[in-house]
């Protein structure tokens, strides 16, 4: 038997062919790119559908080839390749200066449309005063006993949430809207940047700072109409987009004098988009005549496509975000907790642990019906409003949250929680002080992901009624909501035409892949970084 | 006993302080929260479902008209003025789907995660693995569109028969979509393979492709299959694409054509169902609510009727692909 075997052995020796496992490799290549380019491809003609670059003028895209592309290029593979932790920070900044920008503009609509500046004030003083009343008596937190601590906090919290806000609103003068937004928004980027400057430079230098970023914001508010642009939109972008980004710009040029050429690559992008607007604006190139344009992000649906607009269906879905993100992290982390750091192991856990891996795989629709018929039918909420749309988005991320919360804190060294211990911490102070904020990106990471799930699902919201079609925005919890996916496919299905398929619809995937692909982006740049730290 | 008096006075019990089970008691209800979910699933499905049914209806005190449970699960027919509710017409253009979408995931989806786990750089890696998460990142009614605008005219220079609403282009999106998740559970698989096992194949002169084939997939073959069963569940599940693609005419599919040959019946698979239009399961319940339908009637139950065959269905492929990971586990 073993002589058999080693006479074949030692025929075949020596002829291994080399073709079958070059072939193999490819064949696998060419699996792995199957889908990736295939998706290409076709997000290329929904883009071409939606931007329609071919119908610019030739001189429009030399302008821009001269001014912006060639250059960025230039520069940006120039410090790739000799100084790539320049080329990493104007990268960022350029990437950070776009998705604010975005993020700016949704929270214009909320404060233009939505929310008044003034409610938010009061909330924001509310929540405050709160905050600094727990705050103070946590500091006493040896002399008084727990109960009455809780109770204490509890009734400082309630006075604070439930009469503050009334007393501001019905105060007999009111604030402008924009001074509300470069006080509340803008304070919290001055209070970061001016504890960034105290810890390295000092009191004195700190307190220069955090006003500068508040004068400066109040600058660009005044400035904005001076552009054509609003002081409340204006003041909203500059507090959340320019003036921090410009912070860090700034922070990174005096901090990291090695990586400061970066500053020039994004000045270089940045600067050669206005410069080639600016040309293009003075020669008469027209440009490519998209759907994608402004009157396609602010005006509501409409029968003719090249009038329907994506507004109502921004402003709901950034409501719809909002909701799920304050039910599903607390509840989803929480729940994370649990499983990791106090579950003892007995047949409940196990048993939560299989339910929440099935409830992953349960159907987007069955979720759906579960708010249909609990929320709706049951409880006997009205349909399809902001509330019951986003409590059932919710349901549908949690187990998603909870799983990757549960990754990230299972990636917390275990020593640290046996130094925790060690000190005399308790298992509540070990997870607020050690295991929360040492997997705070983590969570982070997977919380924005399942969110970035969230908005792109449309068959729960059907399912609870949310109209195909909304003029108008929500203004509150209760009134009903559209988001960007079920208007797409409100074009798509029931406003089936040419007219939709070549005009509306590109347009309205375009605008909901860009917020969904910049969010990912965010999210997967969090986790590279985190990473890179562990 | 010195020892623990000693302790008794140094320490304090905190596992049971107001503030440690005020804590405890709040991260349990969030944990038990997915317990509740579960359970209101469950018993709403089951509860509406009752109600459709003229067997069980009775015991929950519905009058009015109901639909027979064999005439529900045996009938082809779904036409809901009629009141005729036969779920196998839903059922069969979902099964054709599925079964479309496995033959292109399946065999792609295992040779991403060959490529990934055995033969990517990690640079490769570090671009490939983002560009698969996109790929099922991005929403479903995108791929519908995907499919109905781009993908069936391009279907339609080799197949001039391909119907405007087709199987076949929803089969293809949902493909691409459950890409990703049979490669990651799969690449997992393959990754947690022990790198002794690999480099004892290279010792006895085994080349890179027989260590792949040979000793890697075996070796995981656990949790490839239980990333396909978890990858056809979700195309069961998956409803925007295929409510936009695969059209909204309910009919009964059948895949097996009879032939003759030389007088004698012979069954061949007909592929030709694959250019027709149907109406899979989730998007019959999509078409119910936004068609308009009164609530509380037959049609509004007939929806928890099909939503409790899709839930026991994919919940059963869940469990099993759970007990295939477990069970044939290699343990190294």
């Amino acid at each position: 038997m073993a002589t058999d075997t080693d006479s074949r052995v030692i025929e075949g020796f020596g002829q291994v062919s080399r073709t079958v496992g070059t072939l193999f490799r490819y064949l696998l290549l060419a699996s792995t790119l199957f889908g990736i380019v295939m998706l290409g491809v076709l997000l290329l003609y929904v883009a071409n559908d939606a931007i329609q670059p071919l119908t610019a003028d030739p001189g429009w895209h030399l302008t821009f080839l001269c001014t912006f592309v060639l250059p960025s290029l230039a520069v940006g593979g120039y410090l790739y390749r000799r100084n790539r932790p320049a080329f990493r920070l104007g990268g960022s900044l350029v990437g950070a200066l776009a998705v604010s920008l975005m993020f700016a503009g949704g929270a214009s609509i909320v404060f233009v449309d939505i929310l008044d500046p003034m409610v938010w004030f009061s909330y924001v003083v509310g929540f405050a005063l709160a905050g600094l009343g727990v705050l103070a008596i946590e500091r006493r937190s040896h002399s008084i006993p727990f109960s009455v601590r809780f109770v204490a906090a509890i009734a400082v919290v309630g006075v604070s949430l439930l009469v503050v806000p009334n007393l501001l609103i019905d105060l007999p003068y009111a604030l402008i809207g924009w001074a509300v937004i470069a006080y509340t928004v803008g304070g919290v980027v001055a209070a970061a940047l001016g504890r960034y400057v105290y810890r390295s430079r000092g009191p004195r230098k700190a307190i220069v700072a955090a006003g500068g970023v508040l004068l400066a914001v109040a600058a660009l508010a005044l400035a904005g109409p001076l552009v054509g642009v609003d002081p409340l939109p204006a003041s909203i972008v500059a507090a959340v987009s320019l003036v921090p980004v410009c912070s860090y710009a700034g922070v990174a040029a005096f901090d990291r004098p090695k990586a400061r050429v970066g500053l020039v690559f994004a000045a270089v992008v940045v600067g050669g988009a206005f410069l080639g607007a600016a040309v293009a604006d003075l020669a008469g190139f027209a440009g490519p005549e998209s759907w994608v344009n402004w009157s396609f992000l602010t005006n509501a649906h409409s029968g003719t496509a090249a009038d329907a607009g994506l507004y109502p269906a921004i402003g709901g879905s950034i409501l719809l975000m909002v909701t799920v993100a304050a039910l599903s992290f607390p509840l989803g982390v929480g729940a994370a907790v649990y499983l990791e750091e106090y579950a003892p192991d007995n047949r409940f856990t196990r048993f939560i642990d299989i339910n929440i891996s099935n409830l992953a795989g349960v159907p987007s629709v069955v979720y759906g019906l579960l708010g249909l018929g609990v929320f709706v039918t049951y409880a006997g909420r009205a349909m399809g409003t902001v509330l019951v749309g986003g409590a059932t988005l919710s349901l549908l991320i949690l187990p998603i949250v909870i799983i990757s919360s549960r990754e990230a804190i299972r990636s917390v060294p275990e020593e640290m929680r046996q130094a925790s211990y060690g000190m005399g911490a308790t298992r509540w102070q070990t997870v607020k002080n050690v295991v929360l904020p040492r997997a705070f990106p983590g969570i982070m990471t997977g919380t924005i992901l399942a969110l970035g799930r969230a908005i792109g699902e449309t068959a729960p919201l059907i399912m609870i009624g949310a109209p195909n079609v909304a003029f108008s925005l929500p203004t509150e919890l209760t009134s009903k909501v559209s988001a960007m996916p079920l208007q797409v496919y409100a074009w798509a299905g029931l406003f089936a035409s040419e007219e939709f398929y070549r005009q509306a619809v590109p347009a309205g995937v375009v605008v909901l892949l860009v917020v969904l692909l910049s969010m990912n982006s965010v999210a997967i740049v969090l986790r590279n970084r985190y990473e890179d730290g562990n | 006993m010195s020892t623990d008096d000693i302790n008794d006075d140094l320490t304090r019990r905190t596992e049971n302080a107001p503030q440690e089970l005020l804590t405890r008691a709040f991260f349990f209800l969030c944990a038990a929260l997915s317990v509740v979910t579960t359970v209101s699933i469950v018993v709403l499905l089951v509860t509406e479902a009752a109600k459709f049914f003229s067997i069980t209806a009775p015991l929950m005190d519905v009058t009015g008209a109901t639909a027979s449970l064999v005439d529900f699960l045996t009938g082809t027919n779904w036409i809901i003025n009629n009141e005729q509710f036969g779920v196998l017409a839903l059922v069969s253009v979902t099964v054709l789907i599925t079964f479309g979408s496995a033959v292109i995931a399946l065999p792609l989806g295992v040779a991403t995660a060959i490529y990934l786990s055995e033969y990517a750089s990690s640079r490769a890696r570090g671009v490939l693995k983002p560009a698969l998460e996109v790929l099922a990142g991005v929403p479903t009614v995108v791929y519908g569109f995907f499919a109905l605008v781009y993908i069936t005219p391009a279907l339609e220079v080799f197949l001039p028969s391909i119907g405007t609403f087709n199987l076949l282009s929803a089969s293809i999106v949902v493909g691409v979509m459950i890409i990703p998740m049979v490669a990651s559970i799969s690449e997992d698989a393959m990754s947690a393979v022990p790198e002794d096992l690999r480099q004892a194949g290279y010792g006895m002169g085994a080349t890179k492709f027989d260590v792949s084939t040979g000793i890697v997939v075996p070796a995981a073959l656990s949790g490839i299959f239980s990333s396909f069963i978890l990858a056809l569940s979700r195309a069961i599940g998956e409803t925007m694409a295929v409510t936009i693609a695969a059209g909204a005419q309910a009919r009964f599919l059948n895949p097996i054509g009879v032939g003759r040959i030389a007088g004698i019946p012979v069954p061949y698979p007909d592929l030709s169902v694959y250019l027709e239009g149907g109406l899979p399961m989730t998007a019959a319940m999509v078409n119910l609510l936004t068609g308009d339908i009164t609530g509380g009637g037959l049609a509004y139950r007939s929806l928890f009727a099909i939503g409790l065959v899709l839930f026991v269905i994919t919940l059963v492929m869940n469990i099993i692909s759970d007990i295939v990971a477990q069970r044939y586990r290699e343990e190294y």
